[in-house]
């Protein structure tokens, strides 16, 4: 290449910077969403690998449902003589409620008993800021007569149940001294759904508690500290051959790493999605300031042509400069991503209730990997730059020298004959089908902007899909606006001259209407297509809940507990309780084959079986054993056992999903481990279970007396009025302190906040596609700001009032907001029944509040960045302006 | 030498077809400098443009020292053009978002000339503009831009120089101030001059004068005296 392109460039540039104001925001935009979304969670990720060891609570994890038996524990102990420390940390659902009569409320917490040594790595943040030990011993004479231990509890537990340091709380048997706050947890996370505040305790506390009975819902966890030069991972190996008959998961903490980072990577690939797809509208933008520039320009590439240059060196001066401002845009929106980055972790902590991003040290690095994303996003900013610009640019060819000496003629007037260009050549100049130069350009713009959609989606299937889910869009999106906008064309011209005016400014020839409507448009579908799929799943799993679905699920009854819950359940609200009986298992062979809880163990069995087979593998089933099925249940094939006679040998009834993924059917053999003891059951029967339905289901059911001997708890469900749910709940835990109390209404409450943060956290940053649509609208606007000025001159000059002319550009504003208002809002309501019906299979929700309310706020919208883009326009005075023409 | 045989150009305005140059033929031996004069439409500035290879003529031929230029691809025609032809417009035609330096050294930069900004430079001091380097077009007046224009036409020092009524949008004594230069440049530089002009105090300078009427030529005369710039006392 010639210096030349790269010197024209330049100056074109020095004249001209002011009417690539907005492309630079448009890709600014868009790069500064990539960036700061990046940079997010490049600092989560890098934050979450060094704080590796913190994040599992120690170098190596041992995790069961029930604590080590004493060979297990002996080995344990047998460790230490080679420097190796170990804790022993219970985790598990408990009421508490307030002791001494303080208040009669009742909450349900999740308990942690730990000892003095607590935490092995990281720190625990209380408040007073002092050692774990300090806090949880017993309390001496602070409680008499009756003896009490410490507790650091989360606040929230204060607030709900109206308490405040220094009183006294009784869970299970114990009676618990509030002594503090605990405000960061080092290995309390990626638990997105916590059940109630925390409540930490001494593991002595937890005896006198007297929580832990056969077949509790616990979760043990033995932390491991290695000294220096111990290889964590040999250690690992070496436990689960001494181990082996614990049924215990152990890991490193390189092994728990992934999990959360997998995790943490999709979360930040959807939301890069998002500002993929600003960048893309912001794109559209490009392509109008580029178009609008070279119908300018056609003047000067036409001289540039008369004294020689070809086509190719003026499209490598006018690409060089896109670029050149593609570049300038895409530091811009590096420098607006390190600001976002700056300030989304304070947002991300305020959106999100689980103790997820809490309880880390977010701190921003900016290494290597943060660079990465930099670059990554100069490197989108650039390509989505050189995509969209140089489409329009291809027009460059078709402009000929002839038309610096002979304007008036049509032919051979390069723009002004492709806008003029008949119906159906146009279509094929649009399909690229006229110009094979153009469908190979056609061609490699598709083939890139799905090569970037790959690479910010990191998969191949998810950026496909997005891909084809936005183009599918764009489509509809400008065959709807070509429709409307040549629709207007045809109608009779309205009679005010307002109207008419405001009608004949988006269908003229050269309007870029349909592409501001659009670029507005996606905006408005992703924001509304989001909302509703929120509402419609908030409304699908909370409020279309069965009439007769249970209030409470009570978990944890102890079998002698059964006929007392049963009575005191009937004296407080006259209502029997459903009781199931309940064994908590994992799976240990499937016909013959034994299964490895640990992931990494056989690295043959985990290709085969990846993700959700993998979860139906290494689950914990609740077993239970039932003699008829159960009403929400359907068999799909098999037989039922008969009624009222213990078959011979076990038989179990498997759901047909957990049947698919485990590859059972009828005649394979299952066999549990339960709490160190096997039993084996033969498959019967293979079920369908309607989830949705709020019953106690099973993934599992085995006959009668299959599970005889085995440690089971009850779980009892019941359906009250609300004004008795706080006496019922304060009763139970009253007379059973060991049984939790699960209220539906309290977790579908969560889920619904939960579901609320997301969806608010993926609309903040689909806030970015509407902002580069306003922007596409304010550039396609600046395009047409000399006929406007023009116009508004004439007409004023012809005794047009400031108010006419105002009164017209709103109602201009208003009909495009208006339009690309009702298809963004149409396509959104199409898109979310789309992902309801098929991915999530869940109605979907007619909400025309949303509906409504988006096509209002787009409108609004419109009018306002169209009025702030001209308002300049209807202050001037005629005269000089005509005087210049 | 400019050879143009049977030209013929139709287009069309508003729909309907328009004859501009019907059956146009004519030789230009080398360096001779010819007038084209005839009534406006009659398609004077339609067969300088087509020398000029700016578009493509719906049938016949032009030759420009022997190379056809009917058929060149746009690329080779604009390289062609680079190197042989220099234009001038009634209407000046610079590039409102370069300087007058910038302007001139614009046929050198395509050419690829690295001393391009000094060569555009001496090429405006030649045409009396030293002082007006570094002005945009909207900063010179009219006769000011059209000596920018003359350096840039000459910059590549053309073998053929074509001018569009050159002086159509000047006052007289700017007109003739900028015909004198060009008649000069023109001398010193040896090109062929096809000077398309109403003006028949102009015209009169020429060793030839063609004049066109309706797509015609209506008069093809050869004139007695040779050019000289209108500054020089006649006999």
């Amino acid at each position: 290449m010639s210096p030349f392109p790269l010197r024209m460039a330049w100056r074109e540039t020095r004249a001209a910077w002011r009417h690539f104001l907005y492309f630079f925001v448009c890709i600014a935009l868009g790069v500064g969403a990539l960036v700061g979304v990046g940079l997010f969670a490049t600092s989560l990720e890098q934050t979450v690998i060094r704080e590796a060891r913190a994040l599992l609570g120690g170098d190596v994890e041992i995790r069961t449902s029930r604590a080590l038996s004493p060979q297990g524990r002996a080995v344990l102990e047998s460790l230490e003589s080679r420097g190796i420390a170990w804790i022993h940390v219970s985790e598990l659902v408990a009421m508490g409620a307030a002791a001494d009569g303080a208040t009669t409320a009742t909450q349900i917490v999740e308990l942690k008993a730990a000892p003095e040594e607590y935490p092995l790595y990281g720190k625990l943040v209380t408040e007073p800021d002092r050692p774990v030990g300090t806090f949880l011993p017993e309390q001496g004479s602070a409680c008499a007569p009756s003896p009490c231990w410490g507790a650091l509890v989360q606040e929230s537990l204060l607030i709900r149940m109206g308490l405040s340091v220094g009183d006294t709380l009784k869970i299970g048997q114990a009676r618990l001294k509030i002594t503090g706050l605990v405000r960061k947890e080092p290995d309390r996370v990626a638990n997105a759904f916590s059940l109630g505040p925390r409540v930490m305790i001494s593991r002595r506390a937890l005896a006198a508690s007297e929580l832990i009975q056969p077949g509790s819902r616990v979760q043990e966890r033995y932390l491991i500290k290695v000294p220096p030069g111990t290889v964590p991972q040999r250690l690992v190996a070496e436990l689960r051959g001494r181990l082996a008959g614990d049924s215990a998961r152990i890991r490193t903490y390189r092994d728990a790493q992934p999990m959360l980072k997998r995790f943490l990577d999709q979360l930040a690939r959807y939301f890069g999605l998002i500002g993929l797809t600003a960048l893309f509208v912001g794109g559209i933008g490009v392509a109008a300031t580029v178009q609008a520039f070279l119908r300018e320009k056609l003047h000067t590439i036409a001289v540039l042509k008369t004294l020689g240059a070809d086509s190719k060196v003026v499209m490598q001066t006018y690409l060089l400069q896109a670029m050149f401002l593609g570049l300038i845009g895409s530091v811009a929106g590096v420098g607006l991503g390190l600001g976002l980055q700056a300030w989304l972790p304070s947002l991300a902590n305020r959106l999100f209730p689980s103790p997820l991003l809490q309880q880390i040290d977010l701190t921003s690095v900016l290494g290597l990997a943060a660079a990465l994303a930099i670059v990554k996003g100069v490197a989108l900013g650039l390509l989505t730059t050189l995509l969209f610009a140089i489409w329009p640019l291809l027009a460059v060819r078709e402009i000929r020298p002839a038309l610096v000496f002979r304007r008036e003629v049509s032919s051979g007037l390069g723009l002004a004959a492709t806008e003029q260009a008949d119906g159906r050549r146009r279509w094929l100049r649009m399909a690229g089908l006229d110009d094979l130069p153009r469908a190979g350009i056609a061609a490699a713009l598709a083939v890139s902007l799905a090569g970037l959609a790959i690479w910010q989606a990191g998969s191949l299937t998810v950026g496909l899909l997005f891909i084809i889910a936005l183009a599918v869009a764009v489509l509809l999106l400008s065959g709807a606006a070509w429709l409307i906008v040549r629709g207007l064309a045809r109608v009779p011209a309205p009679t005010s001259l307002v109207l008419r005016q405001a009608v004949r400014n988006i269908h003229r020839p050269g309007s870029q209407a349909a592409g501001v409507m659009v670029a507005i448009g996606i905006g408005v579908m992703v924001i509304v297509a989001v909302s509703l799929m929120e509402h419609s799943l908030i409304h699908h799993v909370g409020k279309s809940r069965p009439s007769d679905a249970p209030t409470f699920f009570f978990i944890d009854i102890q079998p002698d507990q059964l006929d007392p819950f049963v009575r005191l359940m009937e004296r407080e609200v006259g209502i029997a309780p459903k009781m199931t009986p309940l064994v908590r298992s994992r799976l240990f062979a499937v016909d013959g084959v034994r299964v490895a809880l640990d992931e990494e163990s056989s690295q043959a069995q985990q290709r085969r079986r990846e993700g959700r087979t993998r979860w139906y593998f290494t689950r914990e089933y609740k077993l239970t054993f039932l003699d008829s099925l159960p009403e929400d249940n359907t068999l799909v094939k098999g037989a039922w056992w008969p009624r009222d006679e213990v078959p011979g040998r076990s038989l179990v009834s498997v759901e047909e999903e957990a049947a698919d993924h485990l590859g059972v059917d009828i005649g394979s053999v299952v066999e549990f481990d339960i709490q160190g003891a096997t039993v084996a059951a033969t498959v019967a029967s293979i079920r369908h279970v309607d989830w949705g339905s709020f019953s106690t289901n099973f993934y599992m059911i085995l006959s009668p007396g299959s599970l005889k001997g085995a440690p089971y708890t009850y779980v009892g469900t019941i359906r009250v009025p609300p004004e008795k749910e706080v006496p019922l709940q304060q009763a139970v835990v009253g007379a059973f302190p060991n049984v939790t109390a699960i209220n539906i209404g309290e977790v579908l409450d969560t889920f619904a906040r939960i579901l609320d943060r997301l969806s608010l956290a993926i609309r903040s940053v689909a806030v970015f596609c509407i902002l580069a649509g306003a922007v596409v609208m304010a550039t396609a606007l600046a395009a047409t700001r000399y006929r406007r000025l023009y116009e508004s001159v004439i007409l004023k000059a012809l005794g047009a009032t400031r108010g006419m002319i105002a009164r017209g550009f709103a109602a201009e504003y208003a009909v495009l907001g208006a339009v690309a208002g009702g298809i963004g809002v149409g396509l959104a309501a199409a898109l979310s029944w789309g992902v309801l019906y098929f991915f999530l299979d869940v109605p979907w929700l007619f909400q025309p509040d949303v509906l409504l309310g988006g096509l209002a706020w787009t409108v609004g919208l419109t009018v306002a960045v169209g009025v702030l883009s001209t308002f300049y326009i209807l202050g001037r005075r005629p005269l000089p302006v005509l005087r210049q023409e | 030498m400019i050879s143009v045989r049977n030209l013929v150009m139709r287009l069309s305005a508003g729909g309907h077809p328009v004859t501009i140059l019907n059956d146009v033929s004519l030789e230009i031996p080398p360096k001779q400098v010819v007038a084209v004069m005839g009534p406006s439409g009659s398609g004077k500035s339609t067969l300088l443009g087509l020398i000029a290879g700016l578009d493509r003529p719906t049938s016949g031929r032009i030759m420009l020292d022997g190379v056809d230029i009917t058929d060149l691809r746009e690329g080779e025609m604009a390289r062609y053009r680079r190197e042989k032809i220099g234009y001038i417009f009634q209407s000046f035609h610079l590039i409102p978002t370069l300087t007058a330096v910038e302007n001139v050294a614009v046929p050198l930069e395509l050419r690829g000339d690295a001393d391009a900004p000094e060569r555009a430079a001496r090429l405006l001091q030649d045409v009396g503009l030293k002082d007006r380097l570094t002005h945009y077009p909207v900063q010179l007046s009219g006769g000011e831009q059209q000596r920018v224009a003359l350096a840039r036409a000459f910059a590549c020092h053309p073998s053929i120089l074509l001018a569009d009524e050159p002086t159509g949008n000047l006052d007289s004594t700017t007109g003739r101030q900028v015909i004198d230069l060009l008649l000069g440049l023109n001398r010193d530089h040896g090109s062929t001059l096809v000077l398309v002009t109403h003006d028949s105090d102009l015209a009169a300078q020429a060793e030839r004068v063609v004049v066109l009427c309706d797509g015609r030529v209506e008069s093809d005369r050869s004139l007695a005296f040779p050019p000289r710039p209108s500054g020089e006392r006649r006999p």
